[in-house]
């Protein structure tokens, strides 16, 4: 059994979320403010499996809350949820760290297929973690350790966090070294998004990314864009200085 | 700062540096010219005189209109927000029932769930039209003669049951001399009353309490006042209020949401009406109250 914290000021729509993720077994718990939601996640350390966020919030926003947990260290899968589905909102989202994105109004099946998706990647992170011991899913290049079961990148002497898409992002790149991938196939393997979504959303993750493993993140070296289609990843530098 | 601040700051600065560089060319103008005549001296002041006023009006024009642009844009989230809320929940509520076997009791409340929510979807479809409607200029009025007591007894009924509130939490104090009779529209009246009322319930929180009373305070006008001892209005904002798509900015106050037309379409029919209305309050957190005024009836 999984534990869900909806979290939306529209009574409403978080009982019908309720009353759904209740009737696939989940455990269920409503906020109905940011602020109730970060006391929760974490003055109470109240461990949840994932979070479902609402943007327009009464007091702090949805983006608001997403981006003081990611500073607080709450690494916790957020799916938001919002009225606002423009292109820059979007952005916001995944901007602000959150895992994925639906628009209102949703469909119930896509909504319960995306939170059960969090939960899937969140339970094979945690198996990999209790393996890690013997198997080690780490891997390492140009003295960067990519550690995917603690969710963690070590370079340049210091540990970041990863999030949960952050670390599926950095692992599907890595498993294809010197391949150029496209946005839109990044967005429908890693996010299993198959929505118009911009594709652009990705950009920021990249951006995250760069700032963890590049010596300079302007002028990447390992994780280089290809115009017009998409990223790489390099493990060797290619011009080698 | 927002994009929209950053582009007001910016026009304003090259409004100051434009006419800061206009009255150095024109002294400048001044100081190369030798013997200049009175008419050159007049003439050239009125020319620079008209080239500055000209970068101010455009400034003016400019910060105003980019003003107005956000205040569009704000109404447009709210707007989006009050349309796609209620409809992504009775889709989520039809979805359930199509989808998942429940109970007859659960059935019962996902009906009136949705029954709400397409009674908020149809409020805010009603307030966009009348707020389209009220901007046409000369439009007509479609006088009867009504009776105020009686058309406020309608109203806070209907606010009671619509808000599924106390019996007496919005009291009617009725005026006790002859009846308060106004030639109006019946149906553009009720609105503006219902459109207070619904104020004074969404800004009170979980303690709702609300007098409406109707009063003349001359023998050619009525008041209908609608006091809340909700949230109050900031002073500086008691008039702005009445404006197209303003909303109430204060802090400590809950974002309550709406389009930011209930009370521009209340004070564009109360004009029509050839009346107006006002707000008042002691402040944020001791509550406000809003008195409509209209001529009376003569009978």
């Amino acid at each position: 059994m999984s534990r869900v914290l909806v979290v939306d000021d529209e009574q409403h729509i978080a009982e019908g979320v309720r009353f759904n993720l209740q009737a696939d077994g989940h455990d269920v718990v409503v906020a109905e403010t940011g602020e109730q939601a970060l006391d929760l996640l974490l003055r109470d350390r109240s461990p949840f499996d994932v979070v479902v966020l609402d943007v327009m919030l009464p007091g702090k926003d949805g983006f608001a809350v997403a981006s003081e947990l990611r500073t607080a260290g709450q690494y916790v899968p957020i799916l938001m949820l919002t009225a606002r589905g423009r292109p820059e909102d979007v952005l916001r989202g995944f901007e602000s760290g959150a895992d994925d994105y639906l628009p209102k109004p949703f469909e119930l099946g896509i909504l319960l297929a995306r939170v059960g998706g969090l939960l899937r990647r969140r339970r094979w992170n945690e198996q990999d973690a209790s393996t890690a011991a013997d198997t080690n899913d780490t891997y390492t290049f140009a003295g960067r350790t990519l550690d995917f079961s603690a969710m963690e990148i070590r370079a340049r002497g210091q540990a970041h966090r990863l999030t949960q898409m952050e670390c599926e992002l950095l692992r599907y790149l890595v498993s294809r070294p010197g391949q150029a991938i496209s946005r839109r196939t990044l967005l429908e393997e890693v996010w299993g998004l198959h929505e118009s979504t911009d594709t652009r959303a990705i950009d920021n993750f990249v951006v995250r990314l760069r700032k963890y493993l590049e010596d300079r993140p302007a002028s990447p070296q390992y994780l280089l864009t290809v115009r017009g289609v998409g990223y790489k990843f390099q493990p060797e530098s290619e011009k080698p200085s | 700062m927002t994009g929209r601040q950053k582009a007001i700051g910016f026009f304003i600065t090259l409004c100051v540096l434009l006419v800061g560089a206009a009255i150095l060319g024109w002294i400048y103008w001044i100081v190369i010219t030798e013997k200049l005549t009175i008419v050159q001296l007049v003439v050239g002041i009125l020319l620079f005189a008209l080239i500055i006023a000209g970068l101010i009006v455009y400034t003016v024009f400019l910060v105003v209109e980019i003003k107005r642009n956000e205040e569009h844009d704000t109404f447009i989230n709210s707007v989006t927000h009050e349309l796609k809320t209620p409809l992504a929940s009775i889709r989520l509520y039809l979805d359930t029932l199509k989808t998942r076997p429940v109970g007859d009791a659960q059935r019962q409340e996902f009906y009136d769930v949705m029954l709400a929510d397409v009674e908020r979807l149809r409020h805010t479809v009603d307030q966009v039209l009348k707020a389209g409607v009220a901007r046409e200029k000369r439009r007509p009025v479609f006088r009867t003669p009504l009776e105020m007591g009686e058309l406020a007894r309608e109203c806070v009924d209907l606010a009671v049951m619509r808000h599924h509130l106390q019996p007496g939490a919005i009291a009617l104090e009725a005026h006790d001399g002859a009846s308060l009779t106004v030639s109006g529209d019946a149906e553009e009246l009720r609105t503006v009353i219902t459109n207070l009322l619904d104020n004074a319930v969404k800004y009170s929180g979980s303690d709702v309490r609300v007098t409406v009373s109707l009063a003349a305070p001359s023998p050619d006008t009525i008041w209908v006042r609608v006091q809340d001892r909700g949230v109050g209005i900031p002073r500086k904002q008691l008039k702005r209020i009445f404006k197209r798509f303003y909303r109430v900015q204060a802090r400590g106050i809950r974002q309550v949401k709406g389009t930011g037309l209930g009370l521009y379409i209340v004070r564009t029919i109360a004009r029509a009406h050839g009346g107006r209305v006002f707000a008042q309050s002691e402040g944020e957190g001791r509550g406000a109250t809003f008195t409509v005024e209209l001529p009376r009836a003569t009978s």
